[in-house]
């Protein structure tokens, strides 16, 4: 089908103030030859109708509008039948620059010859709609993976119900209390567990698989093919997406000698005294008599990074429950509880403050630095750095470790996915599976499936069984999305997938090894890419990748980006007129330059931005490009990467931070000073620093001088 | 290798700090704000923070032999600040308390003034000590007849004599009891003395409480804007004070005016060491009016008011009541209740003063032995 396009640009919310509209059309009617291109005081209001009668009526059928930014009017700006391209000539041209001035109007003509570009070279992606199957499968039978299981199951979705143990209820199901969850948080409760195994059990969307492994998943999300493994038998199924709730276990306290572990036979773990609760009497285990003084020492959190690097406030809360054991199960006991940061969360402060009630629990922070054992097995504990005053020395009947939670080895256990890039999730700091917490607190780094509780952060029963449910609509809305080719997350909705001209491909596997969801595979042998097309979250990272530029989206290609860099016109001869080019992310950068516009901050006119999916996505022929064709210089725009980076596509920034090394040795080959190409680090909370950093930069670009290789 | 310092908590002792109006205790979570507030403590002697964990372990000996204690003036400026509410003012006051009986000599009568039970006994003593004089004197079965001159009731030489033997023990109990915890400071200080020494210390302390210094610093140090329902404390106390200094000081010159130079009781009205007596009451009058007033319109704002705080302070008004009803009672010569009312004015005096180093008026000796120790000892 040919594209027949039509130009609208706008002169409401102060760009027809700011800008010669009526010049601007005609870059569209006299150097593009487009006979559709009208104006108007304000598109959005009833002249919408005007663009809808030349989409109906005159076969229009790619739109170009420019007027506000892409990130707003989007219900107003769709049309059946035609794909709408849009030219921000408000927000980031006519509320960010000098009205009336030339370099102003030069910005907004250059803005407009990029979308028409972008437009003519535009394809409506077809979307890949063959993957729709819509069990859950969820891996884990503890509290996590039960609520799960429920949730996505009363929302009538079939569940598989994967448990490797033979019982189901997972940890929750081995203690004799929780800490309270209800106002006003004073009371141990009952977990509940068994009240909701029986509930999944009765469930007839559930089919529970006890002392079960999952030993294989292939596919995506929307089709996964499972083989789960139980009793020596194999049963193949397919699920839509999967929840991993495999859980936690307990930091292996062998490494806790220094605490007198396995030295002292009066020094057990917190998971001990759980089981001596549950069973009756807390006792010494050297002679059954009963526990008169007891030690908690809060074991996580240690400095040193050989021990246990972080600590968590479940670890605190149920030593906190511990206290409230010994001391009502022996009212003329005395606790001492010792830690080194006490975390009691949110209401969890109201349980910290019942149990410091409790004249018997003696608290302080603190070290202990030695325990030893008398004759009679009892203990004698020596602690520095007290709130009672340096250094002093207790005695002790039992001392309890309060070890920390342990993810599951994420990378290798539970899902035994049939992933190029792994069989599990990649791990993030401290082994857990999650991608960035702020921002997109289920998103795992493998598209469809998504971890929940334990796995993911040490969480109580309560927070695992919130997160379950959240993981369980988040595996919902995989499945649905799935099963219309759209990207979950962060492009929701995104129907394009890239594609690979094999013709040129070199086989280097850079792609597959780049993408950071898994979602690119090499053929055997023959070492080519394909996309496993659900799992692709559409950032791009792989057409950045690419050394020979073999991989486009319909509506994102390297020839698109360069086509746009080609329609800007480059002064020549003018060191006042720079031309500066901006690859901007468009998930935080982009939109801080709009809510820079909004603020009506100003930065200079000689700035041109095209947007991009991810840093990741920019491939350095692109920056090559913007050299050739004159740009005095180019920045790259986007999130900060490194252990907490912000990055929605976890490594764009990243991978772009290394391909700058490349850049760099482009820029000597063509004889440019490398400072000419520079990243540039934004998060959207800074949007009023960006417009001093975008002139701070334009002004280096001075101070070097222009691009010799102008007019080339 | 044993390092650090054994400890062993008394939990007994803990129940008791948290029954003398402390119950909060527990509740601190030792963040240290109270001593970042605290107008009196220094960066080398912070409180109460210390003293705050010291009690929720129930370190008996650390809480009781340290002088932080007594250099507390109350201002309650830890309570207002307290994030947890664990009020820590009602702690150190608490502490006091309990040091009080802890220091006694003979322990058993700190145990009985702090005792509610054991008030019926305690004014049984002079009562019984009082009514025996004067039915010795025969004044019991016929008052004396014409003006009322209360010497013609009661003798001064009686009067004297009883108080005189009476406050002999006062003086050696408050010595013991000084002395005692002298000894438990210095044990636990151990060796260092960076101090002025016991002279120097002692001008500097009586210097210190002549002119209220502390009680000054409660209020030109303070930090902040929360109310701490005390800032009165300061010149009210100043004001009871001299009251008080100036009561004792009539009461001297009065003897020295029978013994020395013969001259008899009643003495007119405007002589001097009369008007004297009569402004020290009426300020000591007008003071214990505040502080009874603001007890009980600041509720437990200000700390909560515990038994031995309420006996002190009511005693002490109505011995001034009593002083002043029994003058002008005799003034007006209605001879039976004008002697009576003398005589409860007594037995309060004797109450008051007898059972000065049990009661919260022992402040009096530990307040001063704290705060002598600490500028000898501990600068």
């Amino acid at each position: 089908m040919d594209k027949k396009i039509g130009v609208y640009v706008c002169k409401g919310c102060g760009i027809g103030e700011c800008l010669d509209v009526e010049k601007l059309a005609q870059i569209a009617s006299q150097e593009y030859q487009i006979p559709a291109a009208k104006t108007s005081a304000a598109f959005c209001l009833e002249d919408a109708q005007v663009i809808r009668e030349d989409v109906e009526k005159d076969g229009v059928n790619t739109v170009v509008i420019a007027a506000c930014s892409p990130r707003v009017n989007t219900d107003v700006f769709s049309f059946r039948g035609a794909t709408v391209g849009r030219v921000n000539i408000r927000e980031q041209v006519a509320w960010s620059h000098q009205a009336g001035h030339e370099e102003t109007q030069a910005l907004a003509d250059d803005s407009l010859r990029m979308g028409i570009v972008r437009a003519q070279k535009l394809r409506l992606p077809t979307p890949y709609t063959e993957a729709n199957e819509r069990a859950v499968l969820v891996v884990g039978g503890g509290v996590t993976g039960l609520t799960a299981a429920l949730e996505a199951a009363k929302a009538g979705h079939n569940v598989f119900l994967v448990e490797k143990e033979s019982t189901l209820g997972g940890f929750a199901a081995k203690l004799y209390k929780q800490f309270p969850k209800r106002s006003p948080y004073r009371d141990l409760e009952d977990t509940g567990v068994q009240a909701l195994i029986a509930e999944a059990r009765k469930h007839p969307g559930i089919e529970v698989m006890t002392g079960a492994v999952v030993s294989k998943i292939s596919g995506q999300p929307g089709r996964y093919e499972v083989s789960v493994s139980a009793n020596g038998s194999v049963k193949n199924l397919v699920a839509g997406a999967v929840v991993q709730a495999t859980g936690w276990k307990p930091y292996d306290p062998a490494n806790f000698e220094r605490y007198g572990y396995g030295r002292c036979r009066n020094v057990v773990t917190n998971v001990s005294l759980e089981e001596m609760a549950s069973k009756g009497a807390i006792t010494r285990p050297s002679d059954g008599k009963p526990a008169n003084t007891v030690l908690i020492l809060q074991c996580d959190g240690t400095a040193d990074e050989e021990h246990f690097p972080y600590s968590s406030s479940v670890t605190c809360l149920v030593s906190l429950k511990h206290a409230l054991y010994v001391r009502q199960r022996n009212p003329d006991a005395t606790v001492y509880f010792v830690y080194r940061n006490m975390q009691t969360p949110g209401q969890y402060e109201y349980f910290y403050a019942r149990v410091q009630e409790d004249p018997g629990v003696l608290f302080t922070r603190g070290e202990v630095t030695s325990v030893t054992e008398d004759a009679q097995g009892s203990l004698v504990c020596e602690l520095e750095g007290t709130a009672v005053g340096g250094a002093v020395r207790v005695k002790a009947d039992l001392v309890v470790l309060a070890t920390g939670m342990v993810p599951v080895a994420v990378e290798s256990d539970g899902l035994n996915l049939e992933y190029l890039q792994g069989k599990g999730l990649p791990a993030t700091k401290f082994g857990f599976a999650e991608s960035n917490y702020l921002c997109f607190p289920y998103e795992t780094r493998r598209t469809g499936i998504y971890s929940a509780g334990s796995v993911k952060k040490a969480t109580d029963l309560a927070g695992s069984a919130a997160d379950a449910t959240g993981a369980a609509l988040k595996a919902i809305q995989a499945i649905t999305l799935s099963s219309a080719g759209a990207a979950v997350h962060p492009r929701v909705n995104d129907l394009s997938f890239p594609s690979f001209f094999l013709q040129k491909c070199t086989a280097c596997g850079r792609c597959s090894q780049e993408c950071p969801f898994g979602a690119i595979e090499l053929t055997p042998e023959k070492n080519t890419p394909f996309v496993v097309t659900n799992r692709c979250r559409r950032c791009g990272t792989c057409m950045g990748a690419c050394p020979v530029q073999i991989i486009s989206f319909d509506d994102y290609t390297v020839d698109m980006v360069a086509g746009m860099i080609k329609a800007v016109e480059v002064p020549e001869g003018d060191d006042e007129k720079p031309r500066i080019l901006v690859f901007a992310c468009e998930n935080d950068a982009y939109p801080a330059l709009d809510m820079a516009g909004i603020n009506r901050l100003q930065w200079p006119a000689s700035v041109r931005v095209i947007p991009v999916r991810c840093l990741g996505s920019v491939n350095t022929i692109m920056v090559a490009d913007a050299f050739a064709k004159g740009f005095d210089g180019v920045a790259l725009l986007g999130c900060k990467s490194g252990d907490d980076y912000q990055c929605h596509f976890i490594k764009g920034s990243e991978l772009l931070g290394t391909r700058m090394t490349n850049v760099r040795e482009t820029l000597n080959q063509l004889m440019l000073e490398p400072d000419r190409a520079q990243v540039i680090t934004v998060e959207i909370s800074e949007y009023n620093e960006l417009p001093t950093r975008l002139a701070a930069f334009v002004d280096s670009i001075k101070a070097i001088g222009p691009n010799p290789m102008k007019g080339f | 290798m044993a390092g650090g310092v054994a400890v062993e908590p008394d939990l007994e002792f803990k129940r008791r700090i948290l029954g003398l109006g402390a119950r909060n205790l527990t509740a601190c979570y030792q963040c240290g704000t109270c001593s970042a507030v605290c107008p009196n403590s220094t960066p080398d002697n912070p409180f109460p923070r210390k003293e705050m964990i010291w009690a929720q372990w129930g370190l008996k000996d650390r809480a009781l032999s340290n002088a932080s204690i007594w250099l507390c003036h109350q201002c309650s400026t830890c309570s207002a600040y307290c994030p947890r509410d664990a009020k820590p003012a009602n702690v150190m006051a608490a502490l006091r308390d309990y040091s009080i009986t802890h220091y006694a000599f003979p322990r058993f009568m700190g145990n009985a003034v702090n005792n509610p039970r054991a008030l019926p006994l305690l004014f049984a003593v002079p009562v019984i000590l009082f009514l025996s004089i004067l039915a010795s004197l025969g004044n019991l079965t016929s008052l004396p007849a014409g003006q009322v001159v209360f010497s013609k009731f009661f003798p001064i030489i009686y009067v004297e004599g009883a108080f005189m033997l009476a406050m002999g023990f006062t003086a050696v109990a408050a010595l013991v009891g000084g002395s005692r915890y002298w000894n438990a400071m210095g044990r636990a200080l151990g060796g260092s003395a960076d101090g002025a020494g016991p002279s120097k210390g002692l001008m500097e302390t009586v210097g210190h409480i002549l002119k209220h210094r502390k009680l000054g610093q409660c209020e030109g140090n303070r930090v902040g804007t929360r109310d701490t329902h005390k800032s009165h404390l300061h010149h009210t106390h100043l004001l009871v004070f001299y009251g008080f200094l100036g009561l004792v000081a009539t009461t001297t010159a009065v003897g020295v005016g029978i013994y020395g130079f013969g001259y008899p009781t009643p003495w007119p009205l405007w002589h001097p060491v009369k008007i004297l007596g009569y402004a020290s009451g009426a300020a000591v009058l007008a003071a214990l009016g505040v502080f009874i007033y603001r007890r009980m319109a600041d509720q437990e704002k200000a700390g909560k008011t515990t038994y031995s705080d309420w006996l002190f302070l009511d005693v002490l008004i109505l011995t001034t009541l009593t002083g002043f009803l029994s003058s002008w009672l005799r003034l007006a010569g209605v001879a039976p209740p004008a002697y009576w009312t003398y005589f409860i004015h007594l037995v309060l005096i004797f109450f008051l003063l007898v059972y000065l180093p049990y009661s919260k008026f022992a402040h009096l000796v530990y307040r001063t032995t704290a705060m002598w120790f600490h500028a000898s000892r501990a600068l």
